[in-house]
């Protein structure tokens, strides 16, 4: 009897389980997925530009409308496993109303099972045609390309990349040290943004966000009092952002002041500080940092302009 | 092939697999639905049966009951009425013609108040065959019909045997062991009965109507002997179960090994049953003292068929044609008082069970009616057992096929609906020869970038290594996007025939994999 309730109880655990995960599929109630630091983990997308504004806005609106046409088309059938669960357990019941009756038969059990694993594969499938969403960066980006969008110089592009695989991924580890414990600590550089573009007034912008993440990896240590050896998970010790840009100025048009009232080392605009400048040869060069772990394109453009104000237009 | 067609042909393949199961599991006939019942038709108390036997005792043409425990022998009527009801001593008993009337009489060897003796009940009257009689305890008695005529054989507890006229005259006297008579059956060689003896010191004889051995065999102590000729060849094979497990088969003939086999367990019964139903050859089941259940057929050597369990010391093994298929099914009871049917697939039906451990099992017309009878610690029950099958029920296996099939057909289908997945590495790149320029320029400059971070030290390691492969990459595509528009381009770089990273043109080691290249 002992045996009978203990492998009955593993058997109904195995069933709720598996009732569980079909109808969490059916209701789409999967847990959001997160990343090392308990981030939401958003679509991993990579995009290199090279083309006219209109055609990358496009390109990215198209990409978004077919992630969501593939995700529309799996939820059409989200129940069905559910259904398959249930005609299984259909199944099984005739063999436990041939058992009540006296008749030994597992037939329909072995059925019913078969049934339940089609199930598990279906909803396997269509929880596969699920996406992330696409981060907020990725609607950023498509904003700051509208903004320039006319003052790109006529039949040229945008050039450069967005990448939002993440920004803790191991090909992304710019270095590693070791402290005194032998810890080891990952910095990671994420270039997310990389952006190039001949403007209308013949200068050259260059743009770079860079995320620079901080990671402690997991360890082992020695307790000194109980002697026992206990593994340390990893840590996240912070994100800061970069944002890295550079104007060519065209020297028929412009000539570059060396500072502005608006514009200067150390001033805050928006989420970021000015913490380089270098207006040397007709080139404005500066890094702008944030300690904030997700900037704005509001932010971005806010520098952009900002910069703007040590080009001082040439007379006519 | 086109992912349209794939999930089809997947589910093609598993839908052969499932039907091809299902037609398997239809057509073999392991699949049924069986029930095995029975009901009480009387109950007399009569506490731990050492022997029982429905048979006609009384001469008048119907079937008795008849029963035997360490203190008494009884007979029954059909109708549960007590015919005979005698105390003995001690006693043992065996079924034969011992008065020439050509019906089976009781012979009943015990403990009398003149030593050791031996009754016979004839047609229910209770007469004294022998007494005073030099043997030990009572172990055995069997009643032999050797071809110079009849004898009864007595076995005792110290292995001595006595055998004894019709009339009660001793004729041969014999020592198998040292040990308990455990054993004692006719055994034939060349057609003619012999006597197959065994005693629980392990030792096996065969003798011959003098007294004589034919041969004899020691092996590990023993719990049951039985002799069957199993073959139907006119010699018998005597089968023994060891007291650790050793099942042994021997040759009647000349004692020499048939088959053996280690059961694992001590073998507490074994007994013939027709469970193929197939007479020209009997199949005889085993059941052990930790309540193993097997089955095996014999066709010169032993060949096990199937096997199961109780959850106790098997007690008593009967066959018996429940479902009039001409088949024997194995009815079994064991020592916590279980009685379940075995199939000849070896498929178990279990009866009702009894309160206390099942003694004896035996079948026959009692009252007309054809019976099981069982006995148990503490009562006999004769039941009327019955047999329903659901009809067609072996063809559900392809039934329950066809619905797997379909459902796997149906979520093929819906897999199928389903679009691919866009991919999420997506380039948007104009063709114009400006433009792709353009594009080589910022990788050009980008992988200068990467560079100078690496040599000031901000990037090193895998991070530089990936994204300059990356970048190279986009360099690789870009020329091809010069070469597809027509457009000429001085082509600088070459994949890696190993790991097929890009590299620049010239290098002479991949950086990623380490390959030597020689172009």
């Amino acid at each position: 009897m002992e045996n009978f309730i203990c492998v009955g109880g593993i058997l109904l655990v195995f069933v709720l389980i598996i009732f569980f995960y079909l109808l969490n599929t059916a209701r789409k109630r999967n847990a959001p997925t997160t990343n090392k630091i308990g981030k939401k983990d958003y679509l991993p997308v990579y995009i290199s530009l090279a083309d006219k504004p209109q055609s990358i806005m496009q390109g990215m609106d198209r990409l978004r409308i077919e992630v969501q046409r593939t995700e529309k088309a799996g939820d059409k059938w989200r129940w069905v496993p559910l259904i398959i669960f249930f005609v299984g357990v259909g199944l099984m019941s005739i063999d436990l109303l041939l058992i009540l009756l006296g008749y030994m038969s597992f037939i329909f059990i072995a059925g019913g099972v078969a049934l339940w694993i089609a199930a598990i594969v279906m909803a396997r499938g269509l929880r596969k045609s699920d996406s992330q969403d696409f981060a907020p960066r990725y609607n950023g980006t498509k904003t700051i390309l509208h903004t320039l969008r006319d003052d790109l110089r006529p039949s040229t592009t945008f050039l450069g990349h967005l990448d939002l695989t993440g920004a803790l991924l191991p090909t992304k580890v710019a270095r590693t040290s070791k402290d005194s414990q032998d810890r080891t600590t990952e910095y990671f550089r994420d270039e997310w943004l990389a952006l190039k573009a001949k403007l209308y007034d013949g200068n050259i912008l260059r743009v770079s966000a860079i995320q620079k993440s901080k990671k402690r990896k997991s360890y082992t240590k020695r307790s000194r009092i109980s002697g026992k050896y206990k593994t340390k998970p990893e840590k996240f010790k912070g994100t800061e952002h970069d944002l890295k840009i550079r104007i060519v100025a065209n020297p028929e048009v412009y000539t570059v002041a060396h500072t502005s009232p608006t514009f200067k080392h150390g001033l805050n605009i928006g989420k970021f500080t000015i913490s380089q400048l270098d207006t040397e040869g007709g080139i404005i060069s500066f890094v702008a940092n944030s300690p904030f772990e997700e900037v704005e394109h509001e932010n971005i453009l806010q520098v952009i302009q900002s910069a703007y104000s040590l080009l001082q237009r040439k007379a006519a | 092939m086109s992912r349209k067609v794939i999930p089809f042909v997947v589910a093609f393949v598993l839908i052969c697999l499932v039907m091809a199961v299902s037609a398997v599991f239809a057509f073999s006939g392991a699949v049924t639905a069986e029930k095995f019942g029975g009901s009480v038709t009387w109950s007399q108390p009569y506490a731990t049966a050492e022997s029982m036997k429905v048979i006609n005792l009384m001469g008048d043409d119907q079937d008795e009951l008849f029963i035997q425990n360490t203190s008494n022998v009884t007979i029954f009527d059909g109708s549960g009425n007590a015919l005979l009801n005698q105390n003995y001593q001690s006693p043992k008993t065996t079924l034969g013609d011992v008065d020439g009337d050509n019906k089976e009489d009781i012979v009943v060897f015990y403990v009398g108040n003149q030593g050791y003796a031996v009754d016979v009940i004839s047609n229910g009257k209770v007469s004294t065959l022998a007494q005073s009689l030099n043997i030990g305890l009572p172990a055995r008695v069997i009643v032999v019909r050797f071809a110079s005529g009849p004898q009864i054989v007595l076995g005792d507890s110290s292995g001595g045997l006595l055998s004894l006229s019709l009339s009660g005259q001793p004729l041969w006297k014999y020592t198998v062991g040292s040990e308990e008579i455990r054993g004692m059956d006719d055994a034939l060689i060349g057609g003619k009965t012999n006597l197959a003896v065994a005693s629980h010191d392990g030792w096996v004889v065969v003798l011959d109507s003098q007294g004589k051995a034919v041969w004899s065999k020691n092996q590990e102590s023993l719990r049951r002997m039985r002799a069957f000729d199993l073959n139907s060849d006119g010699n018998s094979e005597i089968i023994t179960g060891g007291e650790y497990g050793a099942l042994f088969v021997y040759n009647a003939v000349d004692g020499s090994q048939m088959y053996t086999q280690g059961m694992g367990q001590a073998v507490s019964e074994v007994r013939v049953v027709e469970l193929n139903g197939e007479p020209s050859s009997r199949e005889f089941v085993v059941g052990g003292k930790d309540g193993g259940v097997w089955a095996f057929s014999f066709n010169g050597t032993a060949k096990q068929i199937w096997s199961g369990s109780l959850s106790d010391k098997v007690t008593e093994i009967s066959g018996i044609d429940i479902n009039g298929d001409g088949a024997e099914e194995a009815v079994i009871g064991d020592d916590s008082g279980s009685v379940a049917v075995f199939t000849g697939s070896g498929s178990r039906n279990n009866l009702d069970s009894h309160s206390s451990g099942i003694t004896r099992i035996d079948v026959g017309k009692l009252n007309g009616e054809r019976s099981v009878v069982i006995a148990d610690g503490s009562k006999v029950d004769v039941d009327k057992l019955n047999f329903s099958s659901i009809p067609g029920f072996q063809y559900t296996p392809l039934v329950v096929g066809v619905i797997i099939s379909g459902v796997i057909l149906i979520i093929a289908a819906i897999l199928v609906s389903i679009p691919k997945r866009p991919e999420l590495k997506v380039s948007f790149q104009d063709k114009s020869k400006e433009s792709l320029e353009a594009e080589r320029r910022m990788v050009k400059e980008s992988i200068a970038d990467v560079e100078r971070l690496r040599k000031a030290g901000e990037v090193t390691g895998d991070a530089y290594l990936a994204r300059l492969k990356r970048l190279r990459g986009d360099l690789a595509e870009n020329e091809t996007a010069f070469k597809t528009a027509g457009f000429p381009i001085k082509v600088e770089t070459i994949q890696c025939p190993n790991c097929g990273g890009t590299l620049e043109l010239g290098m002479d080691k991949c950086e990623y994999c380490g390959q030597v290249l020689l172009s």
